[in-house]
């Protein structure tokens, strides 16, 4: 990760194009505020998961920290993330190095 | 339109706004769950804090928006679909910001149990975690019963 800021703005980080290929991770991160039946409803809602997908990342979330809820191109992952965030569940991106 | 209507105590309810709308006002400006995607390009986190800012905002004006004048004469607020959602997040949100500004001293399985002795805290304190639990209840109801519309889905 590049978290290389100036203090006013963030700074951009020169990378080249295919630092954005290959497959995307989008993991949630546990917080200790979110009622798991809201983290359930947000998953389903927002990644398609059924109930029982969605409880099982959930717990994941809850019991590890994180989970990983989606994998794929980074600019679906991207899509991903923002939506999730405006559920105000916070979610990273991480590069799947496996691919 | 399926619609729940919620009857609730006015002496109970109003020292819960007054630290509701203390949290709104923070949350104006900066996001309740703050962004972790350090390798984003500048100009779309700017973009993304932005939009972000935003949606967080008109949520916010949902839940506030229950509690007019009606409220005030009725005692009643009402979820339906057209509110269950931004007033789900919203509730969301200003129970992170609780959590960040007036309880960080509180243990995390405290809050997340909800078994905190409230005798021992201070008047703000305790006003702020009853706000807390308000807004979990909140959020409790809209999901009991207003679950199913929400998920109506606009995953792809």
């Amino acid at each position: 990760m590049t978290p290389a800021r100036t203090s006013t703005l963030p700074q951009t980080t020169a990378r080249p194009e295919t630092a954005l290929g290959g497959v995307w991770r989008v993991v949630v991160l546990n917080d200790p505020v979110n009622l798991m039946s809201y983290v359930v409803v947000v998953f389903q809602k927002v990644l398609g998961f059924d109930e029982a997908t969605a409880r099982r990342h959930m717990l994941e979330v809850h019991e590890q920290g994180r989970s990983v809820v989606w994998q794929g191109l980074r600019e679906r992952a991207e899509h991903q993330a923002f939506v999730l965030q405006q559920w105000h569940l916070t979610t990273i991106l991480e590069p799947d190095e496996t691919h | 339109m399926k619609r729940i209507e919620v009857t609730l105590s006015l002496p109970a309810i109003v020292p819960l706004l007054d630290v509701i709308k203390q949290m709104a006002d923070t949350l104006g400006s900066s996001l309740a769950a703050p962004l972790r995607l350090d390798d984003l390009e500048a100009e779309f986190h700017t973009a993304w804090q932005s939009d972000l800012l935003t949606a967080q905002n008109a949520d916010v004006r949902a839940l506030l928006a229950l509690f007019d004048q009606e409220f005030f004469t009725a005692h009643t607020v009402t979820l339906d679909e057209g509110n269950a959602e931004p007033v789900l997040r919203a509730c969301s949100a200003l129970r992170l910001r609780l959590r960040t500004e007036v309880l960080p001293a509180l243990p995390d399985e405290a809050l997340e149990s909800g078994a905190v002795d409230l005798l021992p805290l201070a008047e703000p304190v305790r006003r702020a975690f009853l706000a807390y639990v308000f807004l979990a209840t909140l959020q409790d109801l809209i999901l009991s019963h207003l679950g199913s519309t929400i998920l109506g889905g606009d995953h792809p």
